[in-house]
């Protein structure tokens, strides 16, 4: 299988601090990669850098052998690339239909012209686009809350309405920073299962970040362990859990505690 | 009609349009301009130079109001809106009183004693034809894919952009549709006083049409129409009160954003599938807040187990 | 050479002021995130305040400026209860905190305007109107006292916050909100330190243009370009507004020295412009990432 994205020498400095220090690893096309690692090992800022929002200080990002790096999160999102958001970042006052409707737009091309006069192919794209957003969400099990607003949504619910909302956009390649944060067990279980679903339904590739190891060990195909910015290791999951460098700098604190 | 009557439902006709621009930009994209009275100057005079300069007729001096604000609205916007939110505030501070200053000095277009003389082309049938079109147009704009990507902008800037939005075209565009209409207004407002002066236009100018966008409801289309109709007739039944008037509203606008941010229609629009809606959102509300309620103390066992 | 030595000096002197006012804006804004809208209408109520006290009151002049500072202090921190502070609780938008900042504006300007009127009153004189003589230049007593008195109050400002605990809290804040809230810093408290200084800095600056002009409830229109100072020094930026200030001062005498004065006032917005399309980051300020 060949490599949707590769990642070469990626670096980013914050002052003189490094957060992302050389980072190289590749992620397969129709996998799930796991991209795990204790907390401030610069998972989240490795997604920004992907998808435009820091600019990267060094090295580059290739997606589908094209060179990617320092683009405009939007036209990242354009090529195929979407994600989510640790801290959800959902339209608040909009309602879960809406949410999911607006992300469709790339699916429509009428014009402004178009809207203000209502013209025909307005009113036949935009019947197109309210339907593409209903079947999302009767496919994630939102229908029944498509009228609900955003913010009132249960945690799990908002959490499932973010990656609703980046499946509008037909992504090839889905990032989805802890997916499972504040879940628990039974959700995190039914979490799993939903991202092999989609993987096999939309035909992407889902690279996603955790702390569950779980959930990683569970649905990754192949892992990457960051520590201090650094890539620690790489390999299939049975080969990391028994990686003893990775135990260590996840039970680092711990030991010393001892 | 009585000519009195007239002459404010001129005025709102006329406040309405400047509003419906507005309300686009600061209710819909969530953008803050101090300047619109600018815009409004900036078609208020070019509109003057077609018509009584070169004689045109009034509608090319209300097209050219409306590309004039809009070009300059659109320099403005290409040095601001890729910045901070505050740069576009001080920026429009800055230019609302720039073109005053400016206007203040040009002796060619009356200087600050003012341009008198222009033809009285605005009538009340064209002014509410003109609003019709206007509320029509951004009616439709709001519900259309590139209205949606404008509220996006509004609602959470850095997720609009993953999700494939363009975010400074979109403001740009609230900006330039919004200006345009500001430039529009002051068309007809020039046409209908036949006397133009920059102090017409001055910051209490652009603050009065944002109070009315505020008081209408952010992100409600038919709360400007009211709001610009009602705060354009208040004053002069007030007008015993009237130095209180300001005051009455400063408070107003404190109160609104602590306590009922959406406005007096709180972003509810006087539609019928609306009122049919509100009575199932309702509903839908209360099942909602049951619902969390036990989500969340599930949560936080979580939490704590962790 | 002495004529342009004259501007000089004369643009250090309104620079100073300005700067006063852009600084006690930029604090704000660099805890707060938010541009301060309602500044002005505090600078008005400190030139009114000094005004009242030593007409009203018959108060010495150096009294009626302790009473128009603490007066401005408090009215900035009432300000920031009533307006600012629920919104904060509630961490709404941007968009709502500069509405309400534009809420208390109007409400200010025309509070006074209802009770007090519309009418431009001068200050009592306070400093003699001849000129010091230095060499070939001539400074106005005022001017001088001007100078003198914000240099003062601005290097009292950053020693308080480069040499007390507050002051850390202050720059820790400014860094990192919510960092310093976790670290056990009042950022609550934090707020209301940095609108008292905030209103302390507008008091004096609002005495200052009473006297040097006149006092009239548009007076506070002055801080747009206080804000147009701190865009120019960079956003944020504390030695920035100073900076910005001064050169803004500067400049403008300069413009109506040489030019004309009628373009002194449109200077302040060419500058603006210009520094917006080349170097929006201002002179000391740099743009930071948005934290995902």
């Amino acid at each position: 299988m060949s490599n949707i994205l590769e990642i070469k020498g990626l670096t980013k400095r914050f002052g003189g601090l490094a957060a992302v220090d050389n980072v190289d690893f590749d992620v397969r096309e129709g996998g799930i990669t796991g991209l795990i690692g204790p907390n401030g090992a610069g998972k989240t800022t490795i997604f920004n850098l992907i998808t435009g929002v820091y600019k990267v200080s060094s090295g580059n990002v290739f997606f589908r052998q094209k060179d990617i790096t320092n683009t405009e999160p939007y036209l990242v999102a354009d090529y195929g690339i979407t994600r989510t958001f640790q801290n959800i970042r959902l339209f608040k006052n909009l309602n879960v239909f809406e949410n999911v409707l607006t992300a469709c737009h790339a699916s429509a091309k009428y014009g402004l012209a178009e809207s203000f006069l209502r013209l025909p192919r307005f009113r036949k794209e935009e019947l197109a686009l309210k339907k593409k957003a209903m079947d999302l969400l009767d496919y994630m099990g939102l229908a029944d809350r498509k009228d609900a607003i955003a913010n009132g949504l249960p945690y799990g619910l908002q959490r499932r309405l973010e990656i609703t909302r980046a499946l509008a956009l037909d992504p090839k390649l889905l990032l989805l920073d802890e997916p499972a944060a504040g879940m628990n067990p039974d959700e995190t279980e039914q979490l799993m299962k939903l991202i092999a679903n989609i993987r096999d339904r939309f035909n992407l590739t889902v690279l996603v970040i955790e702390h569950h190891m779980d959930l990683v060990m569970g649905v990754c195909e192949h892992i990457v362990v960051l520590n201090f910015g650094k890539k620690l290791s790489e390999g299939r999951a049975e080969e990391i859990r028994g990686n003893k460098q990775v135990i260590e700098a996840y039970l680092g604190g711990e030991h010393a505690e001892c | 009609m009585d000519a009195y009557l007239e002459g404010i439902l001129i005025l709102s006709g006329i406040n309405l349009i400047a509003v419906m621009g507005l309300c686009l930009l600061t209710g819909f994209a969530g953008l803050f301009s101090f300047g619109h009275a600018g815009f409004m100057a900036i078609g208020a005079y070019t509109a003057a130079i077609f018509t009584k300069m070169l004689g045109l007729p009034f509608v090319f001096g209300i097209a050219a109001s409306a590309v004039s604000a809009a070009i300059v609205s659109w320099l403005i916007g290409m040095a601001t809106l890729k910045l901070k939110g505050d740069y576009f505030c001080i920026a429009t501070l800055g230019f609302g009183e720039a073109i005053r200053l400016i206007l203040d000095n040009f002796q060619g277009l009356g200087g600050s004693r003012g341009w008198p003389g222009i033809p009285a082309s605005s009538t009340l049938l064209n002014i509410v034809i003109l609003d019709i079109i206007g509320v029509v147009l951004i009616a439709n704009l709001v519900r259309s894919r590139h209205g949606r990507n404008m509220i996006a902008v509004r609602e959470e800037e850095l997720a609009a952009q993953v999700a494939g939005i363009n975010t400074y075209k979109y403001k740009m565009l609230a900006l330039v549709i919004s200006a345009a209409y500001a430039g529009v207004a002051g068309a007809l407002l020039g046409h209908y006083m036949t006397f133009i002066q920059p102090k017409m236009f001055s910051m209490v100018k652009s603050t009065e049409l944002t109070i009315i966008v505020i008081f209408g409801g952010l992100g409600s289309i038919s709360g400007s129409v009211i709001g610009a109709v009602v705060l354009t007739f208040l004053p002069e039944l007030l007008r015993v009160v009237d130095k209180w008037r300001l005051v009455a509203y400063g408070m107003a606008v404190i109160a609104i954003m602590i306590g009922r941010p959406r406005g007096l229609m709180g972003g509810f629009e006087l539609t019928p599938a609306s009122f049919r809606k509100l009575f199932a959102e309702r509903k839908a509300a209360r099942e909602i807040k049951a619902a969390s309620r036990l989500y969340s103390d599930d949560d936080s066992a979580q939490g704590a187990g962790r | 050479m002495a004529q342009f030595l004259q501007q000089i000096v004369n643009g250090l002197s309104i620079g100073s002021v300005y700067a006063l006012m852009a600084v006690g804006y930029s604090l704000v804004y660099s805890i707060m995130n938010f541009s301060n809208f309602a500044h002005g209408g505090v600078i008005m109520f400190g030139a009114y305040f000094g005004f009242f006290a030593m007409t009203l009151l018959k108060l010495p002049f150096l009294a009626a400026f302790a009473l128009s500072f603490t007066g401005t202090a408090l009215l900035a921190l009432l300000i920031e209860r009533i307006a600012y502070k629920p919104l904060r609780e509630r961490r709404a938008p941007f968009l709502y905190f500069i509405i309400s900042a534009m809420g208390a504006s109007i409400f200010l300007e025309n509070i006074v305007i209802a009770t007090i009127g519309p009418t431009f009153r001068t200050y009592p004189k306070v400093f003699s109107r001849t000129a010091i003589a230095l060499g070939s230049i001539a400074v106005g007593r005022l001017d001088l006292i001007m100078f003198f008195v914000s240099a003062i109050s601005l290097a009292l400002l950053v020693l308080f916050i480069e040499k007390t605990k507050m002051g850390k809290a202050i720059q820790a804040s400014a860094y990192n909100m919510k960092a310093a809230a976790l670290m056990g810093v009042n950022t609550d408290q934090i707020v209301m330190i940095v609108f008292i200084l905030g209103g302390i800095l507008a008091g004096i600056a609002g005495v200052f243009f009473g006297m040097k002009y006149t006092v009239y409830p548009q007076i506070g229109n002055i801080t747009t370009k206080s804000f147009v100072a701190a865009v120019f020094g960079g956003l944020g930026s504390l030695p920035g507004a100073v900076l910005g200030s001064v050169l803004l001062g500067i400049i403008e005498t300069m413009v109506a020295g040489y030019l004309s004065s009628q373009f002194r006032d449109l200077i302040a917005f060419v500058i603006l412009i210009a520094v917006l399309v080349f170097r929006p980051s201002g002179i000391m300020g740099k743009i930071s990432e948005e934290k995902a």
